[in-house]
Parts: structure tokens; C-alpha cells; sequence
């Protein structure tokens, strides 16, 4: 089994850079991601790596293989569509022998594999179907089987499960998973749907305007955000921009939007410090920053801010509190613990305490050029966020 | 209750729909029914000088059964034969092009092949005379292109026929074939690259099949017609092979006539056609039944 390799890959259509110098090592067996948002050029890297797109500089890597230039039918590379692309004139057998039959193998070789495919996705009672009679999540299943009958070194998944609806995408998403551990071949998974590459991924890269912004195991990504755009674009976050005004141990002090100087703990042997006068961006995860009536009591590596309720979202699994604080607004995620809330429950205009640890305030790198998100901290960016969300 | 009141919905329907088809059902045995009657009639009468005598006789078939009509016959289906192949052969890339043309393009390249119907059919098969004949353009060109030292002689010979044939029926056969093509979900032919399959068996497996029903639709209107084609070998081919439709309409126009050959073989093409048609419709329904997916 070979690695997938990417060097200085880079996709040009005419004068728009889809993909721009990506290098990245894709280990054999991996079940890696790319993510992003619809037009970073996920989908054009996976094109390149199967073959549909020609790299207009670098090279796509098949172990010791230079691949880049072989038609997609030579690699040994294998899709699944975002539609799934099941032949509607030929039965499920006839599409997941497909493969063999191509490669003209005895029949009943052919038989006794595509039996074997479709125990794999658990569909050997319908092979005598055709396409147009089965839902979309069984098309996804033969989709899986028609791919890997040809054992594929690398079988690559393009928004596969965008077409499902919500119960059936996480019954699917762990399927998928199964089925990676039984066939143990290197799964690339590409989609805009950072829950879904979260869960699926050993590793997973964001992706934005071409670039690999940050690429790592979900945690990692999750929890150290590299960029402003990985801190917003995976998960939920608060993001504090300002100029650094002074720097204690374990203290930095920020001057805020607001004018005010607020200073934030930070953990020092925990990340890197930044230095005076430099500009930087906080990341402050939601569901990190508890929320209380009373001021708590004093411990020497917990931020608290003072702010007062602006608005309460009851979302069942928890509630989101939009707390101001002089001109910032921060979200804060919080379960209906009875152990906590013993008295009654938080309301609106209520002024509150948050707090959080010093290890969650994290420095984010504001790279060049990068500007903040507008939807973020602003009073409509939360609403917002869950509608685009939904859409697509 | 629900039940009855459905019916009876249905009963208007069907009647309406049958008082809508009355006046095209009134016209059709008029002037296609009536006169085939009339046909099958004389066909079974002597001939006279003009006119028919009223003497049953079975002569007509009797001839035709003997044979002697074998050969206008046989090359009247080998022209139709050739010519629905080539349409086919010729008509299938212009129709894959224009599908998968950008919009705009496509509806541009669509009005050029319509453009042909706009100017008169026997207009368009004399200017292929002009250029065909022995000292016509084409032989012009070729001679003074010094590629060839003598003109061609392609005027009046089968070959014309089939050229002819070819260009005038093509648009008949691009046209279904484009519709098919143009609703042919172009993915499927990536996925089965992925699969293993070079551009020549993906054509042949996965465009050809999907692509049937324009076949099927574009050979109905290319091929029955073909089989009855008159003008065009009478304008471009020679006398020495007449086609059935030529046949046909020396028994009326020469003197002595005979109504009753001409009759006889009208009607034994028309069966034949019908007995073809059949046959298509069978394998048609064939595919339909195999094709529970769309």
C-alpha cells in the first residue's frame, strides 16, 4: 500500500487559481478530509487525484508513481460521486461488476466478488434491481460497492452523503467508517460539513480559497486553531481581535474594539505568547465559557468577564446565551445542569459572570491578509451561521 | 361513493377525448382509408390501356410473387438500409457535439441543422446535380486542385442516390438522437473511466445503450421513408436500377398502364412497412420492458 503524495500541486482555470501550491501526505490507510467552503477547491483537488483534472503545476504521487499525468481509467484510484453516478440502464449486479467486466475476468470470478461487494454494504438481496428503484442511501451502498471491487489503493469520496437526509447521514457516516476499517485502504473524504469530516477523519485539512489552512487530527484542529478561518469555520467560536498593549506572565492585555483594555489570561506553557504592540485574535469556544449569576470564587488560572444577557436561544441539547460585554458580544453554550442552576433559571437583561480557563483562551496567528469574518460578533452572525449551515 | 364519482369523471374524459379526435379521425378515412381501399381494390383487377377492367384477377401478385419485382425491392431496402446506417454513423457525433455544446452555442448549431427544411426539397436535389455533374463544381474544383486528371462520374449512379439520401434524411436522424443525448447525465461516462473504462468502451457501454431510444426514434423517421424514396433516385440516380417508389410510378405514368401492378406493389410495400414497423415496435417494447428505470 502507497502513500498519496500532492507536491506544489496547483489547478489554474483561466485566470482563477482553484487550487494553489498544496503539499500534503496522505498515509496509506488514512481516512483523511479536506474541508471547506463550496469553491475553496476541495472538490478540484480530488478531481486532479482522480484523474478528471489535469494539474496545471505539481505533481499527485501514488507512492514512488508519478500519477499526475495518467487518465483516470490507468489509476488505481476509485470515486464516489456526489450523485453516485449509478448507471441507470444496468441492473446493481451489472453496475458493481462493472469494474471486472471491464477488465474482462472470468465470470465467475465476477460473480463470486460482486457477491462479496454487495455482503459488504449489505445489499445481496437486490442485485437484480435497477438504480431508479432503490433510495438514496442504498445507492450510496452500491455506489461503495461498485468503487471497491476494482481494490483500489485509494477510494475517494466527493460530498457523499450531501443527497441524505439528516438520520440517515449519521447512520451512513458510520457505515462508512465500518467499512474503512474492513477494507483498511486509504479513504480521501472531501465535503463542506465540518461535523461530518470531524467525526469520520484520523486527519482532516481546511481548505479556503485554494489553500490548506491548517491540516491535523480533528482535536488538534478543533482545539488550536491555526487561523482565524479554521477557528470559525470548524465549530462554533468567539473571536476577540485586537492590539496587544502589554504582556505579564500567563496575562496579556488586549486593547479591544471597544476601546477598552480588557486583559485575558492565557497559559504560557500552553502556547506561545505573543509580544507587545503585535495584533492578534482570541478564539474563545462557546461551549468552553461558563455562565453564572454570582461572581465565582477567585482561582488564579480562570478569566472572568462581567456582561449582561442580550439574548436566549433554547437549542435542547443546550441553551445559547448571547452575553454583551461593553461593545463585544460573546456566545456562550451552556447545558441545563440542575446541579448548577439550582435556583431559577437565567433571563434576559440578567448581568452575569463568564468564565473560563486559561488554557481556552486561544492565541490565534492572524495571517496575512486574513480579515475577520463579518458574521462573527455581530448580533445576526449566530442566526446566520445556522442558516447557511442548514441549506446546503 | 368516492369511487363511483371517479369513474364517472373518467367516462367524461374518455368521451371528450374521443369527440376531440373526431374531425382527424374523419379526415384520415377520408382521404387515407377510403383511398387505400380503392388501392387494395384495383389491385385485384386486369389492367386496360388508361384504365382498369372490372375482371377479377390475381395476375398482380401472382408476378410479384414470382419474383420479378425482386430487385427494385431488394435495392429499394439496401438503400434504405445504407442510408439509415449512415445517418446513424454520421449523425450520432454531430448529435453528441451539440449536447454537449454550452447553451447559447446549442441553440445556434440546432437552428443550422433546420435551416435545410427551409429552402425546397427539389430545389435542394437539383443544386446537388449542378454540383455533382460531370463538368459540375465539384469535378471544377477537384481538376483545377489537380487531384484528379479526370471528372468524376458520380451523377446518375448509386452512389449519387446514397449521397443524396444521406444528406437529405440526416437532420431526421440528428434531431432524436440530440434529444436523447442532451438529457444523457454526462457524469455516468467519468464514473465509468474511474471504473477502468477507456473513452471507447465507455462510449459503447454506457452512451450507446442510453442513446436507444434516439436510434430507435431516428431510424422510424429515416428509414421508412427511405424505403419508398422516389425523387431522389429519379433526379440523381440511372434507369438502369430502379428503386420500388420509380416502379411504382412507371406502371401509372407508361402506356399501357397498369393500375393494377402499381396497386399491388403499393400495397405489398405498405405491408411490408406495416410487418417492419411491428417488428420495431416488439423490440421497442422489448427495451421498454428491460428499461424499468426511467
Amino acid at each position: 500500500m502507497e502513500d498519496i503524495i500532492l507536491e506544489n500541486l496547483s489547478k489554474d482555470f483561466g485566470g482563477f487559481r482553484a487550487v494553489d501550491n498544496v503539499n500534503l501526505t496522505i498515509k496509506s490507510g488514512e481516512l483523511f478530509s479536506f474541508l471547506g467552503p463550496s469553491g475553496c477547491g476541495k472538490t478540484t483537488l480530488l478531481r486532479m487525484i482522480a484523474g478528471f483534472e489535469l494539474p496545471s503545476s505539481g505533481a499527485v504521487r501514488l507512492g514512488d508513481q508519478d500519477i499526475s499525468d495518467l487518465p483516470p481509467y490507468k489509476r488505481e484510484v476509485n470515486t464516489i460521486f456526489q450523485n453516485y453516478s449509478l448507471f441507470p440502464h444496468m441492473t446493481l449486479f451489472d453496475n458493481v461488476a462493472f469494474g471486472l467486466r471491464i477488465k474482462r475476468r472470468p465470470k465467475g470470478e465476477i460473480k463470486e466478488r460482486v457477491q462479496e461487494m454487495l455482503n459488504l454494504v449489505k445489499m445481496e438481496d437486490q442485485a437484480a434491481k435497477y438504480p431508479n428503484q432503490i433510495s438514496g442511501g442504498q445507492k450510496q451502498r452500491i455506489a461503495i460497492a461498485r468503487a471497491l471491487i476494482n481494490k483500489p489503493h485509494v477510494l475517494l469520496l466527493d460530498e457523499p452523503l450531501a443527497a441524505l437526509d439528516l438520520k440517515l447521514r449519521q447512520h451512513m457516516l458510520i457505515e462508512l467508517m465500518n467499512i474503512h476499517d474492513a477494507v483498511g485502504i486509504t479513504f480521501i473524504y472531501v465535503t463542506h460539513d465540518q461535523s461530518e469530516a470531524m467525526s469520520i477523519s484520523d486527519r482532516l485539512a481546511v481548505m479556503n480559497r485554494g489553500k490548506i489552512v491548517q491540516s491535523g487530527p480533528p482535536d488538534d484542529i478543533y482545539e488550536r486553531p491555526a487561523s482565524i478561518f479554521s477557528a470559525y469555520f470548524i465549530g462554533e467560536t468567539n473571536l476577540v481581535s485586537g492590539t496587544v498593549t502589554a504582556v505579564y506572565k500567563d496575562y496579556v492585555e488586549l486593547d479591544c474594539p471597544d476601546g477598552s483594555g480588557k486583559s485575558f489570561q492565557i497559559d504560557s506553557s500552553f502556547q506561545k505568547t505573543p509580544e507587545a504592540g503585535s495584533r492578534i485574535t482570541l478564539s474563545l469556544r462557546p461551549e468552553k465559557i461558563a455562565i453564572a449569576r454570582n461572581k465565582p470564587r477567585h482561582q488564579d488560572d480562570i478569566n472572568m468577564i462581567k456582561g449582561q444577557i442580550e439574548d436566549i436561544l433554547y437549542l435542547g441539547t443546550h441553551t445559547q446565551y448571547i452575553v454583551r460585554v461593553g461593545l463585544l458580544k460573546f456566545r456562550v453554550f451552556s447545558q441545563h445542569k440542575r446541579v448548577y442552576f439550582d435556583d431559577k433559571a437565567l433571563d434576559w437583561e440578567e448581568n452575569v459572570w463568564l468564565f473560563w480557563h486559561d488554557t481556552d483562551t486561544w492565541v490565534v496567528e492572524t495571517l496575512e491578509g486574513e480579515e475577520m469574518p463579518e458574521t462573527e460578533l455581530n448580533e445576526g452572525g449566530n442566526l446566520q451561521r445556522y442558516v447557511k449551515r442548514g441549506k446546503s | 361513493m368516492q369511487n363511483s364519482l371517479q369513474t364517472k369523471q373518467e367516462h367524461r374524459k374518455n368521451l371528450s377525448s374521443w369527440l376531440l379526435s373526431l374531425p382527424t379521425l374523419i379526415w384520415l378515412s377520408c382521404f387515407f382509408l377510403i383511398p387505400y381501399l380503392i388501392v387494395t381494390i384495383y389491385s385485384f383487377l386486369s389492367p386496360d390501356i388508361y384504365d382498369v377492367k372490372f375482371e377479377v384477377s390475381l395476375d398482380a401478385y401472382r408476378q410479384i410473387f414470382s419474383g420479378d419485382y425482386l430487385r427494385p425491392f431488394i435495392l429499394s431496402f439496401r438503400l434504405a438500409i445504407y442510408t439509415t446506417l449512415l445517418c446513424i454513423v454520421l449523425g450520432f457525433p454531430v448529435a453528441y457535439f451539440i449536447a454537449r455544446a454550452k447553451e447559447k452555442t446549442k441553440n445556434l448549431l440546432l437552428i443550422f441543422i433546420i435551416i435545410p427544411f427551409w429552402t425546397n426539397l427539389i430545389i435542394r436535389i437539383f443544386s446537388w446535380r449542378i454540383f455533382l455533374a460531370y463538368n459540375g463544381v465539384m469535378n471544377d474544383t477537384l481538376m483545377n486542385m489537380g487531384l484528379i486528371s479526370q471528372p468524376l462520374e458520380i451523377l446518375r449512379t448509386d452512389l449519387a442516390v446514397i449521397l443524396v439520401m444521406v444528406y437529405v434524411y440526416l437532420p431526421y436522424m440528428i434531431l432524436p438522437l440530440y434529444s436523447v443525448l442532451e438529457k444523457l447525465d454526462f457524469t455516468l461516462l467519468n464514473a465509468a473511466m474511474d471504473l477502468g473504462a477507456n473513452e471507447v468502451k465507455a462510449f459503447f457501454r454506457i452512451t450507446l445503450p442510453l442513446a436507444v431510444e434516439g436510434i430507435f426514434a431516428g431510424t422510424l423517421l429515416v428509414f421508412i421513408p427511405a424505403l419508398g424514396a422516389y425523387l431522389i433516385p429519379q433526379l440523381v440516380g440511372n434507369q438502369q436500377s430502379l428503386y420500388i417508389g420509380q416502379v411504382i410510378t412507371y406502371k401509372i405514368k407508361n402506356i399501357p398502364r397498369n393500375w393494377p401492378m402499381a396497386s399491388a406493389l403499393s400495397l405489398t410495400l405498405l405491408l411490408l412497412v406495416a410487418f417492419l414497423l411491428l417488428v420495431m415496435y416488439g423490440l421497442y417494447r422489448h427495451h421498454q420492458k428491460r428499461k424499468v428505470w426511467q
